[in-house]
């Protein structure tokens, strides 16, 4: 049977087709569909040859089957070690095969496939900096889920999940007047507390523009007033877009190119139109892989680099409390075992780990922060990155994943995780649920306004 | 496909706990997620939220932003995580019997 009417090969494009994919709850008919999806081999290899670089041919040509990469893989630990989960055997059995065949693969083998590189790598890069040859899987795992997305065979989640970045520019169904009505209102309610309060939209030349993810202006808009509170609080000179103020990327983790790329560039040409000196990201692990190391790159940007400079949240906090643009009350700081997960995005990718330990020292009284083991480049994923823990149809196999995590935060006995990315804090929220060990988890943002000394004029009058 | 038993009645759920089909919605649910979600007693302002993000749910075929929702039943945010101290995107919408949401959550 060729093309479904849930499961197919076209992008979703319009709300009116996100809403159609919705209705069919979990995605039972789509992924009933699926098993009857054509494989267009034709066109699957005509993709290959103009988009597979000699990277990743000579990198599918040169792995030497060492196994090197076997003990640097959380999934392949944590599945009592099952040949099968070898990074090296993963990526050879299944885009390997894809090329061997020049495409011609059956159904059974591309949803064979599909549940190989969105349950069984996380793309969190580690292996590929335990590999002699420097053969990064992930890299390669994002390579095959486009060409899987392109043939109809991905997660139900991320067929919605990049539809909505075509229909919205976002990864959820929120407008541009719906992000700014919610920043606004956030504002009015926390304006008593922070007299002065507000967000500054669309102001040209500002020191700082700010992205979001969607999901703090649909479902967790605190957020958006805690990020207004801290500019506010370091007097920073500070905006926001009402066009290109989603950071983050759902097509990234589904494989969808072309949406990658109209995403990110609705991102720059916020940059292009307001001319910020910098662009600052929300506490988000993949948003900021998406738009500010990837990015550049979907958008055929020759430097490889945005517009402008952009940075990470834990980089602009580290940079206010280390100029005293924000202060703590040491008397407010933490004191209690406190650990904190290094997010794969921005720690194994951009090397921020001084940043996050920078402002550990800030904020936890000396002696209580303890490091997982392994940590910084070397730590392990939350076992819920790369889209793991958005699909319901690899609930069991994510939930697995998580113990790796759950083991590592139990062995340093911190009864509190710091989180600075909402994919991990997603994980270890989930993980709590999973396996109840007694942990809380938070970002940096509400734990610092916690814990402020504030500038004289914004005491509360007693 | 999982399920769970309130009061006698059964219901088949998805891998998050969240109701398969929204028309088993009926009380015997809405006593079941309360005991998950550790909420000891409703009143009528959960009742009001559950009600809000059913109507919208059967107009728009997805949850509302918690923006709209605050808006429609006149709550501050504050007041809605004091009612589902999980949060309206989950323990709310559970309630309520609308699907998992999707995405980022």
């Amino acid at each position: 049977m060729p093309e479904g009417k849930y499961c197919n090969k076209k992008p979703i494009e319009t709300p009116e087709e996100v809403n159609f994919l919705l209705s069919d709850t979990s995605g039972n008919t789509y992924y009933e569909e699926m098993k009857s999806l054509d494989v267009d081999s034709d066109l699957m290899w005509a993709t290959i040859q103009k988009t597979m670089k000699s990277r990743l041919k000579t990198w599918l040509e040169i792995c030497a089957h060492c196994g090197m990469c076997a003990d640097s893989c959380f999934i392949y630990l944590v599945n009592k070690k099952d040949p099968k989960q070898v990074p090296a055997y993963k990526i050879q059995s299944t885009l390997g095969e894809i090329i061997k065949k020049k495409g011609k693969v059956d159904n059974a083998f591309m949803r064979h496939a599909m549940e190989v590189a969105w349950s069984q790598c996380t793309c969190c890069n580690r292996c590929g900096t335990y590999c002699p040859h420097g053969i990064d899987t992930g890299i390669m795992f994002g390579y095959l889920r486009g060409l899987l997305y392109q043939q109809g065979f991905v997660p139900w989640e991320m067929k919605i999940g990049a539809g909505m970045h075509r229909a919205f520019r976002a990864q959820m169904d929120v407008t541009n007047e719906d992000f700014i009505e919610t920043f606004e209102w956030m504002v009015e309610e926390y304006e008593d507390e922070y007299p002065g309060l507000t967000v500054p939209v669309d102001v040209e030349n500002a020191d700082i523009l700010y992205t979001v993810n969607a999901r703090e202006v649909k479902h967790y808009p605190e957020d958006l007033a805690e990020a207004a509170i801290l500019f506010h609080v370091a007097g920073e000179n500070w905006t926001v877009p009402t066009e290109g103020w989603e950071q983050t990327s759902l097509a990234m983790f589904a494989g969808d190119w072309a949406a990658c790329k109209m995403q990110v560039e609705s991102v720059y040409d916020a940059m292009e139109r307001l001319k910020p000196k910098r662009m600052i990201g929300t506490e988000c692990g993949h948003a900021h892989r998406a738009t500010v190391i990837e990015g550049p790159y979907w958008a055929g940007r020759e430097d490889g680099l945005p517009p402008v400079e952009s940075i990470h949240y834990v980089e602009w906090l580290a940079e206010a409390l280390r100029e005293g643009k924000l202060k703590i009350d040491p008397s407010k700081r933490i004191k209690e075992p406190v650990t904190i997960q290094d997010s794969c995005n921005y720690i194994r990718n951009q090397g921020l780990k001084n940043a996050t330990r920078e402002i550990v020292s800030h904020i936890v009284e000396p002696g209580y922060f303890i490091e997982m083991s392994p940590n910084k480049e070397h730590n392990y994923c939350c076992g819920g990155g790369g889209g793991f823990n958005g699909i319901g149809f690899f609930r069991k196999q994510r939930n697995q994943a998580l113990i790796t995590k759950r083991d590592q935060i139990l062995k340093t006995g911190a009864k509190l995780v710091l989180a600075p990315c909402h994919n991990c804090w997603d994980a270890i929220r989930d993980l709590e649920e999973e396996f109840e060990i007694g942990i809380r988890w938070s970002f940096l943002k509400p734990l610092v306004i916690k814990m402020l000394d504030l500038p004289d004029h914004m005491k509360p009058e007693e | 496909m999982a399920t769970v038993e309130m009061n006698g009645k059964t219901f088949e759920i998805d891998e998050d706990g969240f109701l398969l089909d929204y028309n088993s919605y009926c009380d015997e649910w809405v006593e079941y997620v309360r005991t998950q979600e550790g909420i000891d007693e409703l009143n009528d302002e959960h009742w009001k939220v559950v009600k809000v993000l059913q109507d919208y749910y059967e107009k728009n075929g997805i949850a509302p932003m918690v923006r709209v929702l605050s808006k429609l039943t006149k709550f501050k945010l504050k007041h809605i995580y004091e009612l589902f101290p999980s949060g309206p995107g989950k323990g709310a919408c559970k309630m309520a019997g609308l699907p998992k949401p999707t995405g980022c959550v």
